[in-house]
């Protein structure tokens, strides 16, 4: 197993959710990246973040651990959600509500209703 | 033949779309990171086919990965896809 698996590995195994993005939840790279992390900071997700610009070989590896090609990609309890497209489709739907409700993971219902009304 | 091209004709034949468009947001990410000179970097793609029936949204993701080919889809920066039946 190389170094990279065992990080992430361990890396979403510790936290219950783990966003791999470009920049930092507080301060994103990437207009893809801004968007999710936007979302988890509303809903006020306990999450780590994890700069996959400042670790090459995170970056990739990630990558290649989901078999997805792209950043941001966001776990949950160990578990490969989605990228940007299905992270705001599941935020739109309700989907994302749920699986934080099937997980026990704490999330601000008032702000997810918020979300979807002013997209609606 | 255009990047766009490429897109859509590896999406026709692989999902016998009901529908289909590739568009290209290359220029409304003129400055940002990624961006490239000339544009083909930023593309938005929705599909509606029946193919999709039963999968779940990482599996419909994934698909159009596979039928897009590694090479075409790591020369594109950010790709944006809007998946259905």
């Amino acid at each position: 197993m190389s170094d990279a698996k065992n990080q992430i590995d361990e890396t979403i195994k510790a936290n219950d959710v783990v966003l791999y993005m470009k920049g930092t939840k507080s301060m994103p790279q990437c207009g893809f990246s801004s968007r999710v992390a936007g979302v988890l900071n509303y809903m006020g997700i306990d999450y780590a973040d994890v700069n996959v610009l400042a670790d090459e070989t995170i970056r990739q590896g990630i990558k290649d651990y989901s078999d997805w090609p792209t950043i941001p990609q966001l776990y949950v309890k160990g578990e490969f959600v989605g990228g940007c497209d299905i992270i705001t489709e599941m935020t739109l739907s309700g989907e994302l509500d749920q699986l934080f409700e099937e997980n026990q993971i704490a999330y601000d219902k008032d702000a997810a209703e918020k979300i979807r009304e002013a997209n609606a | 033949m255009s990047k766009a091209d490429r897109i859509e004709q590896a999406l026709r034949a692989a999902f016998n779309p009901s529908a289909l468009s590739v568009r290209d947001d290359s220029e409304r990410h003129r400055g940002h990171a990624g961006y490239q000179e000339g544009g083909e970097s930023h593309y938005h793609v929705t599909l509606r086919s029946m193919e999709f029936e039963g999968q779940s949204r990482i599996a419909r993701h994934r698909a159009v990965h596979k039928a897009l080919g590694a090479e075409l889809v790591a020369s594109i920066h950010a790709l944006s896809l809007d998946l259905g039946t």
